[in-house]
């Protein structure tokens, strides 16, 4: 649990003294919903529920997978990731940590999305906010655990970040079809109860990938 | 692997493919709805029953090579996997080439359909990551992972995308318990396909995997000779 701590506290504190990370997703997320916008064109209002919630499910793909790269490629350098292995803490607490701040920067990421999401197809700051809150936080609490496990090997193959998204984005099929599904039901407003069954799926994702990336990860991490 | 064992398996793949053709194209009775495009079934369903298995395959030999570490389990995964993805492929070729005239549309966003291009884009992942990282000496233990994982996420693939849509026929098993097939020798035809089917990839695979087992063998013997040289040059 110390490690475990310590990995996060380090991770965190880097990015308050430097923001890269956060500040990349962030201006990520905004371009991919201007390219939304001109794509689809949206009228406006509620009746674009279900392409706002699309839209920002392309903006969390993508910057989760630039998030996960980012904390694991900030152990590269200066033998950091040794340090990490050589360390007492195990790899399954490693893969937590690093899961941990891939999920912190990407739900700091989605909470300027969902601002810019709002602004940009004309809907409202309200209560279905507060309904679309569990939805994105299960989808983004799978992608990290999925995106994590996959960054340990796609930042050891060379051109390793062309095949993250090409790996990454199969694999978060199911989460993707229920988070649109529920996000556009939350920003519809219809109850949690119409959008009950798409929960329970993200929450089935998110367990199968938090454990396949808890029991898997020693088996990808390393240095070379 | 006995070269014999794999020749007599190709023979064997010969003789039903043989049989399977003369039986599509001979002897089954034309479908009374859909005509004659119905016949591209006896193909398409033994290439989905194939595609699967290979995956699992996949996914298996991933699990044995984590818990184990022998090489062996690493190439018969590469050979599942190449393998599948031809059995793949030709399912979504196939089935658009039916849905065409049946259903109006190469391709409609149906459950299985969408589930079966899912896989197909796995897999896809898979061989890439394969194909992109082959000189990384951890290249097994990364497959066997991605392999697990994508075998992993099938269930909630399927189940998503059910409840997402679906339209497909149910031809096997229907709910009310009779199945698409009425006559007798529709059912010959499909179960000596389903044998075709299976022989031709078992004996695809074998080849593959023979092969696959030899360069294991020649980066072995290389290593070894690069060794003695360098301790014969030390001498």
């Amino acid at each position: 649990m110390g490690a475990f701590v310590a990995i996060l506290r380090k991770d965190l504190r880097l990015e308050l003294r430097g923001g890269e990370s956060t500040i990349t997703l962030v201006a990520l997320s905004l371009l991919i919903l201007v390219v939304m916008v001109f794509a689809l064109n949206p009228a406006g209002g509620a009746r674009d529920a279900g392409t706002a919630a699309g839209a920002l499910w392309v903006a969390l793909i993508f910057s989760g997978t630039l998030g996960a790269t980012r904390v694991l490629a900030a152990e590269s350098g200066n033998g950091c990731l040794r340090a990490l292995l050589l360390s007492p803490a195990d790899r399954a607490t490693l893969y937590c940590a690093k899961m941990l701040a891939a999920f912190i920067f990407m739900a700091v990421a989605e909470v300027a999305a969902v601002v810019i999401m709002v602004l940009f197809f004309n809907l409202e700051f309200d209560a279905r906010l507060a309904r679309l809150a569990p939805v994105l936080a299960l989808g983004s609490l799978g992608f990290a655990g999925l995106a994590t496990l996959l960054a340990a090997i796609s930042g050891r193959v060379r051109a390793g970040d062309l095949l993250l998204p090409l790996l990454a984005v199969p694999l978060f099929v199911p989460a993707l079809i229920a988070g649109v599904k529920a996000s556009g039901a939350a920003l519809a407003g219809e109850p949690i109860s119409a959008f009950a069954e798409w929960l329970k799926i993200l929450v089935a994702f998110d367990v199968l990938f938090l454990s396949a990336g808890y029991l898997l990860f020693e088996h990808v991490i390393g240095e070379d | 692997m006995n070269r014999n064992a794999i020749d007599s398996l190709g023979l064997v793949t010969l003789v039903l493919m043989v049989a399977a053709l003369f039986m599509v194209f001979v002897y089954v009775p034309t479908e009374a709805v859909q005509g004659i495009v119905q016949r591209i079934f006896y193909f398409h369903v033994p290439c989905a029953w194939v595609a699967f298995a290979a995956f699992a395959l996949v996914a298996i030999s991933g699990i044995f090579y984590l818990w184990l570490g022998q090489q062996v389990w690493d190439d018969l995964g590469y050979a599942a996997a190449e393998t599948g993805m031809i059995f793949c492929t030709l399912v979504l070729v196939t089935g658009s080439i039916w849905a065409r005239p049946i259903w109006g549309a190469w391709w409609t966003w149906d459950s299985r359909l969408t589930t079966t291009l899912i896989l197909w884009l796995l897999y896809g992942g898979y061989l890439m990551l394969r194909a992109m990282a082959d000189d990384t000496p951890q290249i097994a233990r990364f497959a066997a992972v991605v392999g697990i994982v994508a075998a992993a996420d099938v269930p909630i693939i399927i189940i998503s995308v059910r409840l997402w849509r679906t339209i497909h026929p149910a031809v096997l098993v229907t709910r009310q318990g009779s199945h698409g097939l009425e006559d007798p020798r529709m059912v010959a035809t499909l179960l000596v396909s389903m044998a075709a089917f299976t022989a031709l990839f078992v004996w695809l695979l074998m080849l593959r995997f023979v092969t696959l087992r030899t360069r294991t063998r020649l980066n072995f013997l290389a290593g070894e000779l690069g060794r003695t040289r360098a301790a014969v040059g030390d001498l």
